[in-house]
């Protein structure tokens, strides 16, 4: 929709596909702007701090300042390090987070590709992730970035089982792969939710909401591994590995990793949002409705998107200000242990339900 | 010479030259990596040619699942903070005798096939059809391509237990 | 099987008990302060740098006599007679020029054993705090008030004082044989 505006507009399909794909960037610039000055406050508050105060009101333009100073930084190559893959890691890494929100469904109008395998598409893509990582690792020809990477792709392709499990789940029930259309299916009120048995019709749509709960959790918690954050932070724990797979990285290409990894963030609490939160379907119907606007819905769709969203990245940070850091063992334990087999036993029971 | 054409022979430039540098790089790390750039060149060339499912598997297994497995091989097996991990070119002609009669059988199979030329429209996605041919008209094989994994899967885990 | 679900529902719920508690930190008022605009309340006898108010010091030099530091420095010139210094705010009458009066607070050590000697009580500990420095040179405060010109006349006319006494004495010592009871007076 919004691709048939600009090329009304514009009168040139490839101008209007470049704006297209530029609009995901501003969005991804002005989030982590946001998302690092959220991360900072309630990492303050919830340790009873305050967080930077002094640039703007409450530090809201610390962010930028930070920016501006990263900017200046001298952009260090080490001696020994692998300079062709040192200067690609960086890049690959955040394409692959970029790329995965040419198929995130901000609202009906925004969507950069309505792709019909929008779930495997961002599934697809975050390997390159995976790729980037290993070569950010390799490239520094330093243990602490290597071990760091190799520990990040063993975390995110196990994790990626459990996910893939719950994606089985969400295609049995609602029988498409487009995030879109899996939005479309939500609408109407936060009842018809996939996280409260979705759309479908009698008796099943109760018997289902305990299993899409259980597969929420489950999908949320590996995304949060998937993600490298805090309690699953083990590629870059700081305290054993100084920074992991980005100890000699400076500068701008450090901005990237920063970038990418609130990105990433931002990608694994979309797909949660619109599998089972309604995607950017209201909770209550739409004020665009009420008074008759038409073009006011969309806005209003891309500001639930986002809230739920921020939500979630919210509730990130908040497992991380909450939970220490698993050990190895532990982590491996919880995904081939718990996750993996109760997101199998789940898939069962919702395609045994839904043949029904 | 339109869009589609340019993003073509992009892709197919890609696939190309970065599959040349992993047959004469020396370099197992480089090898590895520039398989990714090979991986994502055809995975773009199924894309151009509508086959969304396939790209998108392509870059599922291949680059998610082989690449890493190989680079974590590599990374896992090998002094690898200093670049001694090399291969050498070896058994130059028996290699040459094979790679030749394969590169025969691919060209006649190339001039002897009848390609459909269709002008390109607009791509629909792939997925249900592939979907109703797995689970309709090929279950059987689906199923047994099933059961055969697994029973390498049972024969990995049974092989890397310590007993 | 039944301690895996155990394991499950533990997991679960120790989580949700974190999250309750991090949460309620979330509303919490700040323990800390913003520290150059809101400083902690000192407690009453605190001792950070020194401070000599110079209209009461008499330039006895009992203070840097007894710093274990050698932090104090002082250096007196004797008044010359008819001169008024005025008087201490406890009523001594102060007899000395104080010349130098140097604290190398870099040295001090914050004892405050130099407080207690002093007997019109000019030396103190203040509560300021805030006084680091670029220089080491810069944490040697002069106390001094007066000013170079008058340093240097206050030495000179007691040098004069001293060479008229000498010359007096020397007049005198020519009697003084004469007469040896006779002592010398002072000022």
């Amino acid at each position: 929709m919004i691709f048939e505006f600009f090329a009304d507009l514009l009168g040139s399909q490839i101008l209007s596909a470049i704006i297209i794909a530029a609009l995901p960037l501003v969005f991804i610039i002005l989030y982590v702007l946001l998302a690092n000055w959220l991360e900072r406050k309630v990492s303050a508050h919830m340790q009873d701090r305050l967080g930077p105060m002094r640039v703007g009101w409450h530090g809201w333009l610390q962010p930028i300042a930070d920016m501006i100073k990263i900017l200046q930084k001298e952009d260090i190559v080490a001696k020994d390090a692998d300079r062709k893959l040192f200067s690609a890691a960086p890049v690959l890494v955040f394409v692959g987070c970029y790329a995965a929100f040419a198929a995130i469904p901000f609202s009906s109008a925004f969507v950069g590709a309505d792709l019909e395998l929008g779930l495997l598409y961002i599934l697809a893509v975050s390997s390159i992730v995976v790729a980037g990582i290993l070569m950010a690792g390799w490239a520094s020809n330093n243990k602490y970035a290597l071990i760091g990477a190799v520990r990040s792709a063993a975390q995110i392709i196990s994790y990626e089982i459990p996910t893939v499990f719950i994606i089985l789940c969400i295609i049995i029930v609602s029988g498409t792969l487009n995030l879109t259309t899996l939005s479309e299916q939500q609408s109407g009120t936060f009842l018809n939710w996939y996280i409260l048995g979705g759309d479908v019709e009698g008796w099943k749509k109760f018997a289902l909401i305990p299993f899409m709960f259980i597969g929420f959790i489950v999908m949320y918690i590996s995304s949060v591994a998937e993600s490298n954050r805090t309690p699953f932070d083990l590629p870059e724990a700081e305290s054993e590995l100084v920074a992991g797979y980005h100890t000699e990285y400076s500068g701008m290409k450090f901005a990237m990793y920063l970038f990418a990894e609130y990105a990433n963030m931002f990608v694994v609490s979309a797909l949660v949002v619109a599998m089972f939160l309604g995607g950017y379907q209201s909770p209550f119907g739409y004020v665009g409705d009420l008074i008759n606007v038409p073009w006011l819905i969309p806005i209003e769709q891309f500001f639930w998107f986002t809230v739920k969203g921020l939500f979630f990245v919210f509730v990130q940070m908040w497992l991380r200000w909450t939970l220490p850091r698993l050990r190895v063992d532990q982590l491996m334990a919880l995904c081939w242990k718990y996750l993996i087999p109760i997101a199998f036993v789940n898939l069962l029971i919702i395609s045994f339900l839904m043949i029904l | 010479m339109n869009l589609y054409d340019f993003i073509f022979y992009f892709f197919a430039a890609l696939t190309i030259v970065s599959a040349f540098f992993v047959v004469t790089t020396k370099n197992i790390i480089y090898a590895a990596f520039n398989l990714l750039l090979t991986f994502f060149g055809v995975a773009g060339i199924y894309v151009l040619l509508g086959a969304d499912f396939l790209a998108i598997v392509q870059l599922i297994i291949y680059v998610g699942g082989i690449l890493i497995l190989m680079l974590f091989g590599v990374m896992l097996t090998n002094k690898i903070t200093n670049v001694q991990i090399k291969t050498e070119a070896s058994f130059v002609i028996p290699a040459s005798i094979g790679v030749g009669l394969f590169a025969g059988v691919l060209i006649a199979i190339l001039l002897k096939t009848e390609w459909r030329n269709s002008p390109a429209d607009i791509p629909i996605s792939t997925l249900v059809p592939i979907g109703k041919l797995l689970m309709e008209e090929w279950a059987f094989v689906f199923i047994l391509l099933g059961v055969l994994l697994l029973i390498a899967l049972i024969g990995a885990a049974s092989i890397a237990r310590k007993e | 099987m039944q301690e895996y679900f155990r394991n499950i529902w533990q997991g679960l719920s120790t989580v949700l008990t974190g999250m309750k508690i991090t949460f309620k930190h979330l509303f919490v008022p700040a323990v800390t302060i913003q520290y150059p605009d809101v400083k902690v309340p000192l407690p009453e006898r605190v001792r950070n740098r020194l401070y000599v108010n110079m209209d009461d010091c008499i330039g006895c030099d009992q203070c840097a006599r007894v710093c274990p530091v050698n932090c104090i420095t002082i250096e007196t010139v004797k008044s010359v007679p008819g001169e008024d210094l005025g008087k201490t705010s406890n009523g001594k009458k102060k007899a000395l020029w104080v010349t130098q009066f140097e604290i190398d607070i870099a040295k001090c050590c914050y004892c405050q054993l130099c407080v207690f000697p002093c007997p019109t009580e000019c030396i103190y500990m203040t509560d300021v705090y805030e006084f680091s420095e670029l220089e080491r040179e810069n944490l040697n405060f002069n106390f001094v008030t007066l000013s170079k010109e008058e340093i240097l006349q206050k030495k000179e006319n007691y040098a004069k004082l001293e060479a008229e006494k000498a010359a007096q004495k020397a007049a005198a010592a020519k009697p003084a044989v004469a007469n040896p009871e006779q002592k010398p007076t002072d000022n």
